[in-house]
C-alpha cells in the first residue's frame, strides 16, 4: 500500500512522441499531478505565413505521420473557405473514403499495437508477436489494406500528394475503386475474430463524466465534415470554433491547456460515439452492443473499444462510398475546383483520429497565409488527461506503486495521445522517493 | 526468404530492382529529417535509377509492409548509437540487440520507435536483410534545415549506401 509516492515516468512508453507524468502522493493525498509535454506546437503556425494557398496542406501533413490525412484535410478545408473554393460532390466523397482509413490506419495501431499489450500484461508488441501471433498479424493486415486504400486515393500511404486545395491532382480508376472494394470486404473475417478476444479484455472499472465534444452531422458519423458539438448540449458552425473553444498557457507545459462548458473536456473516438453513436453503421452499432459500449459512456477506457467500432464503421460506410462513386461514375471534370487567389479566413475542422482538429486561415489578396492558427486534439485532451488522473489515483492508492503506475500509463494511453513530436527515446525511467 | 551469396566479394548477388531503401525522419525537425533529406538527394541520381526509393516520413510501423518482396533493405535515419554527433554508422539487423545495450537511440521514427519495429519483425520472422545507415544529430529542434555538420555527412551516407548495394 502506498501512503507516499513520487513518481515520474519521462517519457510515457507508446505514447505517439513523448511526455511526462509526474504524480507526488503524500500521506494518500495527490501533492502534484502534472501530464507534462515539452514540445513547440507553435513552430508550424509560424512556418504557414507567407505561404502560397497550395503549400500549407503539404507542410502541415509533415506534422505527424499518423495523422498526416487529418491535417491535410484540415488544411484544404481552411483554404477552400477562406479562397471560397467550392470541391465537387465526387471530391467530397473520396476525401471521406481516404479519411475512413487513417482513422483505420491509426486506430488499428493503437489499439492493437500500444494499448493491447497492456491488456494482455505483456508489456509491449514485441512478446506480444508470440504470446498472441494472430492478434498481431490482424492488425497487420487491417493496417495494410487501409495503407493501401490511402496510397490508392492519395499516391502515397502517408503524407498523401493528390489530396489538394480544389481536389485531386489524379483520380483512382474504376479498377482501382473495385479492387478497393474487394480489399475491404476480406476484413469482415478478421473484424469478428478481434471482435472475440476484444470481448475477453478486462476494462478497468473507472467512470469520470466530462464534457464530449466533436463535430457531428445529421447523416454521417462524421469524420471530414459537421457542425462542433458537445454533450453539454450545444453545437456550432465550425467556423465560429472561437465562441466555443478556448485555450489557456499553464506553466508546465509548452502546450495550451483547453476549456469549453466547464474546465475540462475529452474529444476523441469515445467523444464522436457519444455525440454521434446513432449514425454508425447497424454492423458497428452491434460490434458496440457485443462489447459493452453504450451511449454516454464516461469511462476513458473504453475509448480503445470506440476506436475498434470506428474501424468496423470505416469499413462497412467505405463500401457504401465506392458504391455511390462507382454508380455516379468517376468523373475528370469534377477532379479540381477553380481556384482563384483572394483575401479571406477560413476554419477547417475534422476529427483526426486522436479528436477534433482545428486549422484557421487568413489569406492575403495574393492568396499568401498571413495568420495560422492550429488547435491539435491531444492539446484539448490535457486538462481532461489531468482531471482523470486526480479521479483514478485515490481510487487506486491502495495497489502497489508498480500497480499505479501501470493504471497511470494506461489511463494516459488511452486517450492515445499524440504530441506531434517525432523524437522517441528507449528508456521508461520510474523515480521513487 | 534466402538470401544470395553475400560472401562474393566482387558484387553483393542483388540486383538493382531487389534492393530498396527507405529514409525515415521528420523534415520539420532539423536533423531528424536526414533520412528524407538523402533520399531526395538519391533520387536526382543516375545510379540509383531502377532502385526503389521510398520517403518513409514518420510511419514506422510501415517498415513492416515496405520489407516484403525486397532482397536488401536500406534504412537511413537519425541515430544515436554512442558515436560523436554527426558521425554516420552502418548497423546490420541482427546487431541492433547490440546497439539497444549500449543506449541506442533512433530519434525519428513517430509511432513505435524504429528499434521495436525491428525487433518485431525479427519476432515475426521476417527474414530480409536489412542495413540502418544513420548520423547522430546534432539539433532535433523544430526547423526546416539540416545543421551544417549534418549536411555535410550526405556525401558519406550516399558513398556507404553505394558500398552497401555494391552492384
Amino acid at each position: 500500500m502506498a501512503n507516499n509516492l513520487n513518481i515520474e515516468v519521462a517519457p510515457l512508453s507508446r505514447v505517439e512522441g513523448h511526455g511526462d507524468l509526474i504524480l507526488d502522493v503524500k500521506n494518500k493525498k495527490i501533492e502534484k499531478l502534472i501530464f507534462r509535454i515539452p514540445e513547440s506546437p507553435r513552430f508550424f503556425e509560424a512556418m504557414l505565413v507567407g505561404r502560397k494557398y497550395d503549400e500549407p496542406s503539404h507542410i502541415t501533413s509533415r506534422i505527424c505521420g499518423i495523422c498526416s490525412v487529418a491535417h491535410t484535410c484540415a488544411s484544404i478545408k481552411a483554404t477552400e473557405k477562406a479562397l471560397d473554393v467550392k470541391p465537387s460532390d465526387q471530391t467530397i466523397k473520396l476525401r471521406k473514403l481516404i479519411y475512413h482509413h487513417e482513422n483505420v490506419q491509426s486506430n488499428v495501431l493503437h489499439v492493437y499495437f500500444l494499448a493491447a499489450p497492456d491488456f494482455f500484461g505483456v508489456g509491449s508488441v514485441i512478446p506480444l508477436a508470440e504470446t498472441h501471433r494472430e492478434i498481431v498479424n490482424i492488425a497487420l493486415r487491417t493496417k495494410k489494406m487501409a495503407n493501401d486504400m490511402v496510397r490508392i486515393i492519395g499516391g502515397r500511404a502517408v503524407h498523401p500528394i493528390r489530396t489538394v486545395v480544389g481536389g485531386f491532382t489524379k483520380l483512382p480508376t474504376e479498377e482501382e475503386m473495385i479492387k478497393m472494394k474487394e480489399m475491404l470486404k476480406l476484413c469482415y473475417t478478421d473484424l469478428e475474430k478481434s471482435l472475440e478476444v476484444l470481448k475477453t479484455l478486462d476494462i478497468p472499472d473507472f467512470k469520470r463524466e466530462t464534457e464530449y465534444i466533436s463535430i457531428s452531422d445529421p447523416v454521417d458519423y462524421a469524420l471530414y465534415n459537421g457542425k462542433i458539438k458537445s454533450t453539454d448540449g450545444w453545437e456550432i458552425d465550425d467556423q465560429n470554433y472561437l465562441d466555443k473553444i478556448n485555450e489557456k498557457v499553464v506553466q508546465h507545459s509548452t502546450a495550451k491547456h483547453c476549456w469549453a462548458s466547464r474546465d475540462a473536456f475529452m474529444v476523441g473516438a469515445l467523444a464522436r460515439f457519444n455525440n454521434n453513436h446513432d449514425k454508425l453503421t447497424d454492423n458497428a452499432k452491434k460490434y458496440a452492443e457485443e462489447l459493452g459500449l453504450k451511449a454516454p459512456c464516461y469511462n476513458t477506457f473504453m475509448n480503445n473499444i470506440a476506436q475498434f467500432v470506428e474501424i468496423v464503421h470505416s469499413v462497412d460506410d467505405s463500401i457504401r462510398l465506392i458504391d455511390e462513386i462507382l454508380e455516379e461514375g468517376l468523373d475528370e471534370d469534377k477532379a479540381m475546383a477553380e481556384i482563384k487567389p483572394k483575401a479571406g479566413k477560413g476554419v477547417g475542422v475534422v476529427e483526426a483520429p486522436r479528436g477534433l482538429l482545428i486549422h484557421d486561415y487568413t489569406y492575403n489578396d495574393k492568396g499568401r497565409v498571413e495568420k495560422a492558427n492550429l488547435i491539435i486534439p491531444t492539446g484539448m485532451n490535457y486538462a481532461n488527461i489531468e482531471k482523470d488522473m486526480h479521479a483514478l489515483v485515490p481510487s487506486i492508492i491502495g495497489k502497489s506503486e508498480d500497480e499505479i503506475r501501470l493504471a497511470c500509463e494506461m489511463l494516459i494511453r488511452a486517450y492515445d495521445p499524440c504530441v506531434s513530436c517525432s523524437t522517441h527515446f528507449l528508456k521508461v525511467k520510474l523515480i521513487n522517493r | 526468404m534466402t538470401h544470395p551469396n553475400k560472401n562474393d566479394s566482387s558484387s553483393s548477388g542483388y540486383v538493382k530492382t531487389d534492393v530498396r531503401i527507405i529514409g525515415f525522419g521528420n523534415k520539420y525537425r532539423s536533423d531528424d529529417g536526414i533520412g528524407i533529406r538523402v533520399v531526395e538527394e538519391l533520387e536526382k541520381l543516375d545510379f540509383f535509377k531502377n532502385i526503389e526509393i521510398i520517403d518513409g516520413g514518420t510511419s514506422g510501423t510501415d517498415l513492416i509492409f515496405l520489407i516484403k518482396g525486397c532482397g536488401k533493405l536500406i534504412i537511413i535515419d537519425a541515430i544515436d548509437a554512442g558515436q560523436n554527433t554527426g558521425d554516420v554508422v552502418n548497423i546490420k539487423v541482427d546487431d541492433i540487440e547490440e546497439f539497444i545495450k549500449k543506449d541506442y537511440k533512433s530519434f525519428s521514427l513517430h509511432d513505435l520507435n524504429l528499434a521495436d519495429i525491428l525487433k518485431l519483425i525479427k519476432a515475426l520472422k521476417i527474414d530480409t536483410d536489412i542495413s540502418i545507415i544513420g548520423v547522430k544529430p546534432k539539433s532535433i529542434d523544430f526547423g526546416d534545415k539540416l545543421s551544417q555538420e549534418i549536411e555535410k555527412k550526405i556525401p558519406e551516407i550516399i558513398s556507404i549506401i553505394k558500398k552497401e548495394i555494391n552492384i
